[in-house]
Protein backbone atom coordinates (compact mmCIF):
# COMPACT_ATOMS: atom_id res chain seq x y z
CA UNK A 1 0.00 0.00 0.00
CA UNK A 2 1.33 3.39 -1.06
CA UNK A 3 2.07 5.61 1.94
CA UNK A 4 -0.09 8.71 1.79
CA UNK A 5 1.26 10.81 4.62
CA UNK A 6 4.73 9.34 5.17
CA UNK A 7 6.41 10.98 8.16
CA UNK A 8 3.97 12.42 10.68
CA UNK A 9 3.63 16.11 9.92
CA UNK A 10 1.98 19.26 11.14
CA UNK A 11 -0.40 20.96 8.74
CA UNK A 12 -2.51 24.10 8.64
CA UNK A 13 -5.59 23.19 6.64
CA UNK A 14 -9.31 23.70 6.27
CA UNK A 15 -11.45 20.98 7.83
CA UNK A 16 -12.61 19.73 4.45
CA UNK A 17 -8.98 19.25 3.38
CA UNK A 18 -8.20 17.40 6.63
CA UNK A 19 -11.12 15.04 5.92
CA UNK A 20 -10.01 14.36 2.34
CA UNK A 21 -6.54 13.45 3.64
CA UNK A 22 -8.16 11.33 6.36
CA UNK A 23 -10.12 9.40 3.71
CA UNK A 24 -6.86 8.68 1.85
CA UNK A 25 -5.13 7.61 5.06
CA UNK A 26 -8.09 5.30 5.76
CA UNK A 27 -7.46 3.67 2.37
CA UNK A 28 -10.83 4.66 0.92
CA UNK A 29 -11.19 3.64 -2.73
CA UNK A 30 -13.91 5.83 -4.15
CA UNK A 31 -16.11 8.80 -3.41
CA UNK A 32 -19.57 9.30 -4.87
CA UNK A 33 -20.96 12.75 -4.34
CA UNK A 34 -23.12 15.64 -5.32
CA UNK A 35 -22.05 19.23 -4.60
CA UNK A 36 -23.48 21.14 -1.68
CA UNK A 37 -21.99 23.83 0.56
CA UNK A 38 -20.28 23.57 3.02
CA UNK A 39 -19.12 20.08 2.03
CA UNK A 40 -17.92 20.86 -1.51
CA UNK A 41 -14.19 21.03 -0.82
CA UNK A 42 -14.12 17.44 0.43
CA UNK A 43 -15.06 16.53 -3.14
CA UNK A 44 -12.69 19.10 -4.60
CA UNK A 45 -9.68 17.88 -2.61
CA UNK A 46 -10.58 14.24 -3.13
CA UNK A 47 -10.77 14.71 -6.90
CA UNK A 48 -7.45 16.54 -6.81
CA UNK A 49 -5.75 13.84 -4.72
CA UNK A 50 -7.52 10.77 -6.12
CA UNK A 51 -5.64 10.39 -9.44
CA UNK A 52 -2.27 10.54 -7.65
CA UNK A 53 -3.20 7.57 -5.49
CA UNK A 54 -5.20 5.49 -7.96
CA UNK A 55 -8.54 6.42 -6.38
CA UNK A 56 -11.88 7.05 -8.06
CA UNK A 57 -14.63 9.65 -8.00
CA UNK A 58 -18.07 9.86 -9.54
CA UNK A 59 -20.38 12.85 -9.41
CA UNK A 60 -23.92 11.51 -9.54
CA UNK A 61 -27.10 13.29 -10.58
CA UNK A 62 -28.23 13.95 -7.01
CA UNK A 63 -27.75 12.89 -3.40
CA UNK A 64 -30.18 9.97 -3.60
CA UNK A 65 -28.06 8.52 -6.34
CA UNK A 66 -24.79 9.30 -4.55
CA UNK A 67 -26.03 7.38 -1.52
CA UNK A 68 -27.27 4.38 -3.49
CA UNK A 69 -24.10 4.13 -5.58
CA UNK A 70 -22.16 3.96 -2.30
CA UNK A 71 -24.51 1.15 -1.19
CA UNK A 72 -23.78 -0.70 -4.44
CA UNK A 73 -20.03 -0.14 -4.44
CA UNK A 74 -19.73 -1.33 -0.85
CA UNK A 75 -21.49 -4.60 -1.70
CA UNK A 76 -18.91 -5.24 -4.40
CA UNK A 77 -16.13 -4.81 -1.82
CA UNK A 78 -15.07 -1.25 -2.54
CA UNK A 79 -14.38 1.11 0.34
CA UNK A 80 -16.70 3.84 -0.91
CA UNK A 81 -17.99 6.93 0.89
CA UNK A 82 -19.87 10.17 0.40
CA UNK A 83 -20.24 13.59 2.00
CA UNK A 84 -23.21 15.92 2.14
CA UNK A 85 -25.05 18.60 4.10
CA UNK A 86 -28.45 20.10 4.80
CA UNK A 87 -31.05 19.27 2.13
CA UNK A 88 -28.57 16.75 0.72
CA UNK A 89 -28.60 14.94 4.06
CA UNK A 90 -32.41 14.87 3.85
CA UNK A 91 -32.30 13.26 0.39
CA UNK A 92 -29.69 10.77 1.49
CA UNK A 93 -31.86 9.35 4.24
CA UNK A 94 -33.32 6.83 1.79
CA UNK A 95 -29.96 5.21 0.94
CA UNK A 96 -28.83 5.64 4.56
CA UNK A 97 -31.91 3.63 5.55
CA UNK A 98 -30.95 0.92 3.08
CA UNK A 99 -27.47 0.80 4.60
CA UNK A 100 -29.04 0.50 8.04
CA UNK A 101 -31.45 -2.25 6.96
CA UNK A 102 -28.86 -4.25 5.02
CA UNK A 103 -26.07 -3.62 7.54
CA UNK A 104 -23.79 -2.04 4.96
CA UNK A 105 -20.48 -0.51 6.11
CA UNK A 106 -21.46 2.95 4.91
CA UNK A 107 -19.32 5.91 6.00
CA UNK A 108 -20.54 9.46 5.31
CA UNK A 109 -19.40 12.91 6.31
CA UNK A 110 -22.09 15.46 7.16
CA UNK A 111 -21.15 19.15 7.34
CA UNK A 112 -24.18 20.74 8.97
CA UNK A 113 -25.61 23.97 7.56
CA UNK A 114 -28.59 26.04 8.66
CA UNK A 115 -32.13 24.73 8.21
CA UNK A 116 -34.95 24.01 7.59
CA UNK A 117 -34.75 23.63 3.81
CA UNK A 118 -31.85 25.45 2.16
CA UNK A 119 -31.59 27.55 5.34
CA UNK A 120 -28.09 28.97 5.25
CA UNK A 121 -24.95 27.61 3.62
CA UNK A 122 -22.98 28.53 6.72
CA UNK A 123 -23.30 26.59 9.97
CA UNK A 124 -25.62 24.91 12.46
CA UNK A 125 -26.08 21.85 14.63
CA UNK A 126 -29.55 21.20 13.24
CA UNK A 127 -28.82 17.88 11.56
CA UNK A 128 -28.48 15.94 14.81
CA UNK A 129 -31.96 14.37 14.77
CA UNK A 130 -31.70 13.63 11.05
CA UNK A 131 -28.26 12.05 11.23
CA UNK A 132 -28.95 10.06 14.40
CA UNK A 133 -32.53 9.00 13.75
CA UNK A 134 -33.38 9.87 10.13
CA UNK A 135 -35.03 7.43 7.75
CA UNK A 136 -37.81 4.96 8.46
CA UNK A 137 -35.72 2.85 10.80
CA UNK A 138 -34.64 2.71 14.43
CA UNK A 139 -31.45 4.79 14.43
CA UNK A 140 -29.03 1.87 14.31
CA UNK A 141 -26.27 4.24 13.37
CA UNK A 142 -22.99 5.47 14.79
CA UNK A 143 -22.51 9.24 14.86
CA UNK A 144 -19.23 10.94 15.82
CA UNK A 145 -19.58 14.67 16.55
CA UNK A 146 -16.14 16.26 16.12
CA UNK A 147 -14.81 19.52 17.58
CA UNK A 148 -11.33 20.09 16.15
CA UNK A 149 -9.44 19.55 12.91
CA UNK A 150 -7.39 16.88 14.65
CA UNK A 151 -10.61 15.03 15.37
CA UNK A 152 -11.82 15.47 11.78
CA UNK A 153 -8.71 13.59 10.67
CA UNK A 154 -8.74 11.05 13.51
CA UNK A 155 -12.45 10.22 13.29
CA UNK A 156 -12.45 9.98 9.51
CA UNK A 157 -9.90 7.18 9.87
CA UNK A 158 -11.78 5.69 12.81
CA UNK A 159 -15.18 6.11 11.12
CA UNK A 160 -14.28 3.87 8.18
CA UNK A 161 -12.98 1.22 10.56
CA UNK A 162 -16.09 1.43 12.74
CA UNK A 163 -18.36 1.04 9.71
CA UNK A 164 -16.44 -1.96 8.32
CA UNK A 165 -16.04 -3.60 11.71
CA UNK A 166 -19.58 -3.33 13.06
CA UNK A 167 -21.47 -2.87 9.81
CA UNK A 168 -23.70 -0.05 10.97
CA UNK A 169 -23.80 3.16 8.92
CA UNK A 170 -21.27 5.52 10.48
CA UNK A 171 -21.20 9.31 10.28
CA UNK A 172 -18.72 12.03 10.94
CA UNK A 173 -20.96 14.92 11.97
CA UNK A 174 -19.14 18.20 11.40
CA UNK A 175 -20.44 21.63 10.51
CA UNK A 176 -19.75 24.57 8.22
CA UNK A 177 -17.32 26.19 10.67
CA UNK A 178 -15.23 23.06 10.95
CA UNK A 179 -15.46 22.60 7.18
CA UNK A 180 -14.21 26.05 6.26
CA UNK A 181 -11.92 27.22 9.02
CA UNK A 182 -8.17 26.72 9.05
CA UNK A 183 -6.53 25.26 12.13
CA UNK A 184 -3.36 23.28 12.81
CA UNK A 185 -3.45 19.49 13.06
CA UNK A 186 -1.08 16.56 12.88
CA UNK A 187 -1.43 14.08 10.03
CA UNK A 188 0.00 10.59 10.37
CA UNK A 189 0.00 7.15 8.84
CA UNK A 190 -2.54 5.09 10.84
CA UNK A 191 0.06 2.30 11.18
CA UNK A 192 2.37 4.74 13.01
CA UNK A 193 -0.28 4.98 15.74
CA UNK A 194 -0.92 1.27 15.88
CA UNK A 195 -4.19 1.61 13.96
CA UNK A 196 -4.95 -1.34 11.68
CA UNK A 197 -7.01 -0.27 8.70
CA UNK A 198 -9.78 -2.79 8.10
CA UNK A 199 -9.65 -3.99 4.51
CA UNK A 200 -12.90 -3.90 2.55
CA UNK A 201 -14.46 -7.22 1.57
CA UNK A 202 -17.17 -8.08 -0.94
CA UNK A 203 -20.63 -8.83 0.40
CA UNK A 204 -21.90 -10.32 -2.86
CA UNK A 205 -20.49 -12.59 -5.59
CA UNK A 206 -18.43 -14.58 -3.11
CA UNK A 207 -16.29 -17.58 -3.97
CA UNK A 208 -17.60 -21.10 -3.55
CA UNK A 209 -20.79 -23.04 -4.12
CA UNK A 210 -23.78 -22.06 -2.02
CA UNK A 211 -24.91 -24.92 0.18
CA UNK A 212 -21.69 -26.91 -0.01
CA UNK A 213 -18.87 -24.35 0.34
CA UNK A 214 -20.68 -21.55 2.12
CA UNK A 215 -23.97 -20.24 3.44
CA UNK A 216 -25.96 -17.99 1.10
CA UNK A 217 -25.24 -14.30 1.52
CA UNK A 218 -28.73 -12.98 1.93
CA UNK A 219 -28.73 -9.17 1.92
CA UNK A 220 -32.27 -7.83 1.85
CA UNK A 221 -33.98 -4.51 2.20
CA UNK A 222 -37.51 -5.89 1.84
CA UNK A 223 -39.37 -8.75 3.47
CA UNK A 224 -42.67 -10.34 2.56
CA UNK A 225 -43.65 -11.27 6.11
CA UNK A 226 -44.15 -8.98 9.08
CA UNK A 227 -42.46 -11.51 11.35
CA UNK A 228 -39.36 -11.72 9.19
CA UNK A 229 -38.81 -7.96 9.42
CA UNK A 230 -39.55 -8.04 13.14
CA UNK A 231 -36.82 -10.65 13.70
CA UNK A 232 -34.31 -8.68 11.63
CA UNK A 233 -34.95 -5.39 13.41
CA UNK A 234 -34.68 -7.06 16.81
CA UNK A 235 -31.47 -8.82 15.80
CA UNK A 236 -30.00 -5.54 14.57
CA UNK A 237 -31.00 -3.91 17.82
CA UNK A 238 -29.43 -6.70 19.87
CA UNK A 239 -26.24 -6.42 17.80
CA UNK A 240 -26.22 -2.65 18.27
CA UNK A 241 -26.69 -2.92 22.02
CA UNK A 242 -24.02 -5.59 22.33
CA UNK A 243 -21.36 -3.26 20.87
CA UNK A 244 -22.74 0.01 22.23
CA UNK A 245 -20.31 0.29 25.14
CA UNK A 246 -17.19 -0.34 23.11
CA UNK A 247 -18.18 2.30 20.53
CA UNK A 248 -19.34 5.01 22.93
CA UNK A 249 -17.00 7.97 23.44
CA UNK A 250 -17.24 11.14 25.50
CA UNK A 251 -15.07 13.70 27.19
CA UNK A 252 -15.50 15.62 30.42
CA UNK A 253 -13.80 18.71 31.74
CA UNK A 254 -13.71 19.83 35.38
CA UNK A 255 -16.87 17.92 36.30
CA UNK A 256 -15.64 16.83 39.72
CA UNK A 257 -17.29 18.99 42.38
CA UNK A 258 -18.99 21.00 39.60
CA UNK A 259 -22.26 22.63 40.65
CA UNK A 260 -23.39 23.30 37.14
CA UNK A 261 -22.56 21.03 34.22
CA UNK A 262 -22.70 22.23 30.63
CA UNK A 263 -23.67 19.60 28.08
CA UNK A 264 -22.77 20.39 24.48
CA UNK A 265 -21.37 18.61 21.45
CA UNK A 266 -19.17 19.33 18.46
CA UNK A 267 -17.61 22.72 17.95
CA UNK A 268 -19.78 24.26 20.71
CA UNK A 269 -17.96 22.14 23.30
CA UNK A 270 -14.85 24.25 22.65
CA UNK A 271 -16.75 27.32 23.82
CA UNK A 272 -18.12 25.33 26.76
CA UNK A 273 -14.62 24.37 27.93
CA UNK A 274 -13.43 27.96 27.61
CA UNK A 275 -16.47 29.11 29.58
CA UNK A 276 -15.64 26.59 32.33
CA UNK A 277 -12.10 27.98 32.58
CA UNK A 278 -13.35 31.57 32.92
CA UNK A 279 -16.11 30.64 35.37
CA UNK A 280 -13.73 28.58 37.52
CA UNK A 281 -11.32 31.51 37.65
CA UNK A 282 -14.22 33.59 38.99
CA UNK A 283 -15.03 31.00 41.66
CA UNK A 284 -18.03 29.47 39.91
CA UNK A 285 -17.83 25.68 39.94
CA UNK A 286 -18.70 24.71 36.39
CA UNK A 287 -17.88 21.60 34.39
CA UNK A 288 -18.38 20.43 30.84
CA UNK A 289 -19.60 17.10 29.46
CA UNK A 290 -19.39 16.33 25.79
CA UNK A 291 -20.80 13.27 24.03
CA UNK A 292 -18.39 12.46 21.17
CA UNK A 293 -20.71 9.71 19.96
CA UNK A 294 -24.24 11.13 19.76
CA UNK A 295 -25.28 7.60 18.72
CA UNK A 296 -24.73 5.54 20.76
CA UNK A 297 -25.08 8.18 23.47
CA UNK A 298 -22.76 7.91 26.52
CA UNK A 299 -25.69 7.47 28.91
CA UNK A 300 -23.96 5.54 31.70
CA UNK A 301 -20.95 7.84 31.49
CA UNK A 302 -23.08 10.96 31.84
CA UNK A 303 -24.97 9.45 34.77
CA UNK A 304 -21.65 8.57 36.43
CA UNK A 305 -20.41 12.13 35.95
CA UNK A 306 -23.58 13.54 37.48
CA UNK A 307 -23.17 11.13 40.36
CA UNK A 308 -19.59 12.11 41.20
CA UNK A 309 -20.18 15.84 40.69
CA UNK A 310 -22.06 18.14 42.94
CA UNK A 311 -24.36 19.23 40.13
CA UNK A 312 -27.41 21.24 41.05
CA UNK A 313 -28.19 22.26 37.49
CA UNK A 314 -27.52 21.24 33.92
CA UNK A 315 -27.15 23.62 31.03
CA UNK A 316 -27.69 22.14 27.58
CA UNK A 317 -26.40 24.38 24.82
CA UNK A 318 -26.40 23.85 21.06
CA UNK A 319 -26.72 25.66 17.73
CA UNK A 320 -30.17 24.12 17.31
CA UNK A 321 -33.52 24.42 19.07
CA UNK A 322 -33.32 21.39 21.34
CA UNK A 323 -32.14 18.48 19.18
CA UNK A 324 -29.37 17.52 21.63
CA UNK A 325 -31.65 18.38 24.54
CA UNK A 326 -34.27 15.84 23.43
CA UNK A 327 -31.61 13.11 23.27
CA UNK A 328 -30.14 14.00 26.67
CA UNK A 329 -33.55 14.11 28.37
CA UNK A 330 -34.46 10.73 26.92
CA UNK A 331 -31.14 9.17 27.86
CA UNK A 332 -31.09 10.36 31.48
CA UNK A 333 -34.80 9.82 32.11
CA UNK A 334 -35.47 9.69 35.84
CA UNK A 335 -32.94 12.34 36.84
CA UNK A 336 -34.57 15.26 38.60
CA UNK A 337 -31.88 17.89 38.14
CA UNK A 338 -33.26 21.14 36.75
CA UNK A 339 -32.25 21.58 33.09
CA UNK A 340 -31.59 25.03 31.67
CA UNK A 341 -31.02 25.61 27.95
CA UNK A 342 -29.15 27.96 25.65
CA UNK A 343 -30.35 27.33 22.11
CA UNK A 344 -28.98 29.36 19.20
CA UNK A 345 -30.26 27.58 16.07
CA UNK A 346 -28.00 28.16 13.08
CA UNK A 347 -25.74 30.56 14.96
CA UNK A 348 -22.31 30.04 16.51
CA UNK A 349 -22.03 29.95 20.31
CA UNK A 350 -19.02 31.48 22.03
CA UNK A 351 -17.79 31.26 25.63
CA UNK A 352 -19.22 34.71 26.38
CA UNK A 353 -22.77 33.50 25.60
CA UNK A 354 -22.39 30.51 27.90
CA UNK A 355 -20.79 32.52 30.72
CA UNK A 356 -23.63 35.06 30.67
CA UNK A 357 -26.22 32.28 30.67
CA UNK A 358 -24.61 30.44 33.59
CA UNK A 359 -24.44 33.64 35.62
CA UNK A 360 -28.12 34.23 35.00
CA UNK A 361 -29.17 30.80 36.25
CA UNK A 362 -27.05 30.26 39.37
CA UNK B 1 0.95 36.29 23.86
CA UNK B 2 -2.69 36.71 24.79
CA UNK B 3 -5.45 35.91 22.34
CA UNK B 4 -5.62 38.44 19.47
CA UNK B 5 -8.89 38.71 17.53
CA UNK B 6 -9.08 40.48 14.19
CA UNK B 7 -11.99 41.04 11.81
CA UNK B 8 -11.30 42.16 8.25
CA UNK B 9 -14.25 43.20 6.12
CA UNK B 10 -14.58 44.44 2.58
CA UNK B 11 -16.10 43.88 -0.81
CA UNK B 12 -15.66 40.67 -2.77
CA UNK B 13 -12.51 41.00 -4.88
CA UNK B 14 -10.70 43.35 -2.49
CA UNK B 15 -8.59 40.47 -1.32
CA UNK B 16 -9.82 40.42 2.28
CA UNK B 17 -9.81 36.64 2.55
CA UNK B 18 -6.41 36.29 0.85
CA UNK B 19 -4.83 38.69 3.32
CA UNK B 20 -6.46 36.94 6.27
CA UNK B 21 -5.20 33.61 5.01
CA UNK B 22 -1.62 34.91 4.67
CA UNK B 23 -1.68 36.41 8.18
CA UNK B 24 -3.03 33.13 9.59
CA UNK B 25 -0.38 31.18 7.69
CA UNK B 26 2.33 33.46 9.09
CA UNK B 27 1.04 32.97 12.64
CA UNK B 28 0.96 29.21 12.12
CA UNK B 29 4.58 29.37 10.87
CA UNK B 30 5.47 31.13 14.12
CA UNK B 31 4.11 28.00 15.87
CA UNK B 32 1.17 29.88 17.32
CA UNK B 33 -2.34 28.54 17.70
CA UNK B 34 -4.36 30.04 14.88
CA UNK B 35 -7.89 29.92 13.55
CA UNK B 36 -8.99 31.65 10.40
CA UNK B 37 -12.58 31.41 9.23
CA UNK B 38 -14.10 33.26 6.29
CA UNK B 39 -17.74 34.07 6.30
CA UNK B 40 -19.01 32.31 3.26
CA UNK B 41 -22.67 33.07 3.05
CA UNK B 42 -24.37 34.56 0.04
CA UNK B 43 -22.01 37.55 0.47
CA UNK B 44 -19.88 35.82 -2.13
CA UNK B 45 -22.52 36.84 -4.61
CA UNK B 46 -22.26 40.57 -3.99
CA UNK B 47 -22.04 41.54 -0.35
CA UNK B 48 -19.61 42.33 2.42
CA UNK B 49 -17.00 39.64 2.94
CA UNK B 50 -15.64 39.18 6.48
CA UNK B 51 -12.61 37.23 7.66
CA UNK B 52 -12.21 36.25 11.32
CA UNK B 53 -8.68 35.61 12.56
CA UNK B 54 -7.62 34.48 16.03
CA UNK B 55 -4.03 33.97 17.16
CA UNK B 56 -2.84 32.80 20.56
CA UNK B 57 -0.13 30.87 22.38
CA UNK B 58 -2.73 28.53 23.85
CA UNK B 59 -5.55 26.48 22.37
CA UNK B 60 -8.32 28.61 20.87
CA UNK B 61 -11.96 27.84 21.60
CA UNK B 62 -14.86 28.90 19.40
CA UNK B 63 -14.01 29.76 15.78
CA UNK B 64 -15.87 33.07 15.86
CA UNK B 65 -15.94 35.88 18.42
CA UNK B 66 -18.23 38.74 19.30
CA UNK B 67 -15.70 41.56 19.87
CA UNK B 68 -12.42 42.04 18.04
CA UNK B 69 -9.18 43.71 19.11
CA UNK B 70 -8.95 45.21 15.65
CA UNK B 71 -11.66 45.71 13.04
CA UNK B 72 -10.64 46.86 9.57
CA UNK B 73 -13.55 48.01 7.43
CA UNK B 74 -12.33 48.26 3.86
CA UNK B 75 -15.46 49.56 2.21
CA UNK B 76 -18.16 52.01 3.19
CA UNK B 77 -20.74 49.24 3.54
CA UNK B 78 -18.33 47.22 5.65
CA UNK B 79 -18.41 49.87 8.39
CA UNK B 80 -22.03 49.21 9.31
CA UNK B 81 -21.58 45.48 8.85
CA UNK B 82 -18.67 45.27 11.32
CA UNK B 83 -19.70 47.82 13.93
CA UNK B 84 -21.17 44.96 15.98
CA UNK B 85 -17.70 43.42 16.41
CA UNK B 86 -16.38 46.52 18.20
CA UNK B 87 -16.35 47.56 21.82
CA UNK B 88 -14.26 49.82 24.07
CA UNK B 89 -11.16 47.65 23.52
CA UNK B 90 -11.33 47.71 19.73
CA UNK B 91 -9.15 49.57 17.26
CA UNK B 92 -11.62 50.40 14.50
CA UNK B 93 -9.92 51.16 11.18
CA UNK B 94 -11.50 52.48 8.01
CA UNK B 95 -10.15 54.17 4.92
CA UNK B 96 -9.94 57.91 5.27
CA UNK B 97 -11.13 58.41 1.68
CA UNK B 98 -14.61 57.09 2.48
CA UNK B 99 -17.30 59.70 2.13
CA UNK B 100 -19.29 58.85 5.19
CA UNK B 101 -21.33 60.58 7.80
CA UNK B 102 -19.54 60.58 11.22
CA UNK B 103 -22.70 59.04 12.72
CA UNK B 104 -22.03 55.91 10.73
CA UNK B 105 -18.84 55.16 12.68
CA UNK B 106 -19.14 53.11 15.86
CA UNK B 107 -19.10 55.25 19.00
CA UNK B 108 -17.72 53.20 21.87
CA UNK B 109 -14.37 51.96 20.62
CA UNK B 110 -10.80 52.37 21.88
CA UNK B 111 -9.72 54.33 18.82
CA UNK B 112 -11.15 55.11 15.44
CA UNK B 113 -8.37 55.29 12.90
CA UNK B 114 -8.72 56.61 9.38
CA UNK B 115 -5.90 55.27 7.20
CA UNK B 116 -5.20 56.62 3.69
CA UNK B 117 -4.68 53.13 2.28
CA UNK B 118 -6.67 53.54 -0.93
CA UNK B 119 -4.98 56.87 -1.81
CA UNK B 120 -1.54 55.49 -0.97
CA UNK B 121 -2.13 52.43 -3.13
CA UNK B 122 -3.46 54.47 -6.05
CA UNK B 123 -0.95 57.33 -5.91
CA UNK B 124 2.28 55.78 -4.63
CA UNK B 125 2.08 52.08 -5.46
CA UNK B 126 -0.57 50.26 -7.44
CA UNK B 127 -4.31 49.77 -6.76
CA UNK B 128 -3.71 46.01 -6.68
CA UNK B 129 -1.66 46.16 -3.49
CA UNK B 130 -4.33 47.92 -1.45
CA UNK B 131 -4.98 44.70 0.47
CA UNK B 132 -1.27 44.27 1.22
CA UNK B 133 -1.15 47.78 2.72
CA UNK B 134 -4.02 46.67 4.90
CA UNK B 135 -2.11 43.52 5.83
CA UNK B 136 0.82 45.70 6.89
CA UNK B 137 -1.56 47.88 8.89
CA UNK B 138 -2.91 44.83 10.74
CA UNK B 139 0.64 43.95 11.78
CA UNK B 140 1.42 47.55 12.76
CA UNK B 141 -1.71 47.78 14.89
CA UNK B 142 -1.66 44.39 16.60
CA UNK B 143 1.83 42.83 16.24
CA UNK B 144 -0.08 39.65 15.57
CA UNK B 145 2.91 38.30 13.61
CA UNK B 146 6.48 39.45 13.05
CA UNK B 147 7.07 41.56 9.96
CA UNK B 148 9.62 39.08 8.62
CA UNK B 149 7.26 36.12 9.03
CA UNK B 150 4.58 38.08 7.21
CA UNK B 151 6.99 38.67 4.32
CA UNK B 152 7.84 34.98 4.18
CA UNK B 153 4.15 34.01 4.16
CA UNK B 154 3.54 36.55 1.40
CA UNK B 155 6.42 35.08 -0.58
CA UNK B 156 5.01 31.59 -0.02
CA UNK B 157 1.60 32.63 -1.27
CA UNK B 158 2.62 34.82 -4.21
CA UNK B 159 6.10 33.49 -4.98
CA UNK B 160 4.96 31.89 -8.23
CA UNK B 161 3.84 35.33 -9.46
CA UNK B 162 7.01 37.00 -8.20
CA UNK B 163 9.12 34.53 -10.18
CA UNK B 164 7.82 35.78 -13.50
CA UNK B 165 7.70 39.41 -12.40
CA UNK B 166 10.22 40.31 -9.67
CA UNK B 167 8.94 43.89 -9.58
CA UNK B 168 5.76 42.55 -8.04
CA UNK B 169 7.78 41.29 -5.09
CA UNK B 170 9.29 44.74 -4.49
CA UNK B 171 5.87 46.33 -4.87
CA UNK B 172 4.18 43.95 -2.43
CA UNK B 173 6.91 44.17 0.20
CA UNK B 174 6.87 47.94 -0.08
CA UNK B 175 3.09 47.97 0.35
CA UNK B 176 3.44 45.77 3.43
CA UNK B 177 6.01 48.13 4.92
CA UNK B 178 4.06 51.29 4.12
CA UNK B 179 0.90 49.76 5.62
CA UNK B 180 2.76 48.92 8.80
CA UNK B 181 4.28 52.39 9.02
CA UNK B 182 0.95 54.12 8.46
CA UNK B 183 -0.54 52.13 11.33
CA UNK B 184 2.40 52.58 13.70
CA UNK B 185 2.46 56.29 12.96
CA UNK B 186 -1.22 56.75 13.69
CA UNK B 187 -0.87 54.85 16.98
CA UNK B 188 2.30 56.73 18.02
CA UNK B 189 1.07 60.18 17.16
CA UNK B 190 -2.42 59.51 18.36
CA UNK B 191 -3.73 61.01 15.15
CA UNK B 192 -7.08 59.41 15.42
CA UNK B 193 -9.77 60.55 13.13
CA UNK B 194 -12.68 60.95 15.46
CA UNK B 195 -14.55 62.42 12.51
Amino acid sequence: MQKVIGETKKAFLTGNEAIAWGCLAAEADMMFGYPITPQNEIMHYWTRLAPKYGKEFLQTEDEISAGFTVCGAIQSGIKAFTATAGPGNVLMQEPFGMAEGMRLPFFAIIQQRGGPSSGTVIYSQQEVSLTCYGGNGEGHRIVYSTATHQELYDYTIKGFNTAWKYRFPTYLLGDGYQAKMREPLEMYEPSERGIDIIKPYPLLGLEGHIGTDREPQHLRNIYSMEEELYDVVLKNDADYNSVRQEITEYSEFNCENAEVIIISHGVVSRAAEDAVKVLRAQGIKAGSFRPITLRPFPREQLLAVLEKSNAKKLLITESALGQLERIVKYEIYGQTLPIETLFMPGVGIIDYDIIQKIKSII
Amino acid sequence: MALIKIALAGEGGQGVQSVAEIIAEAAYNEKKQTIYIPNFGLEQRGGVSIAFIQVSDTRIGAPKFNKADAVLALSERAIARTAAYSDENTLFVYDSSFKINPDELPKKVKHIIGLPAIDTANNELHPRVFNIIIMGAVIGLTNVVKFETAKEALEHKLGYKFESNPELRTLNFKALEIGKELAVKSLREGVFNHA
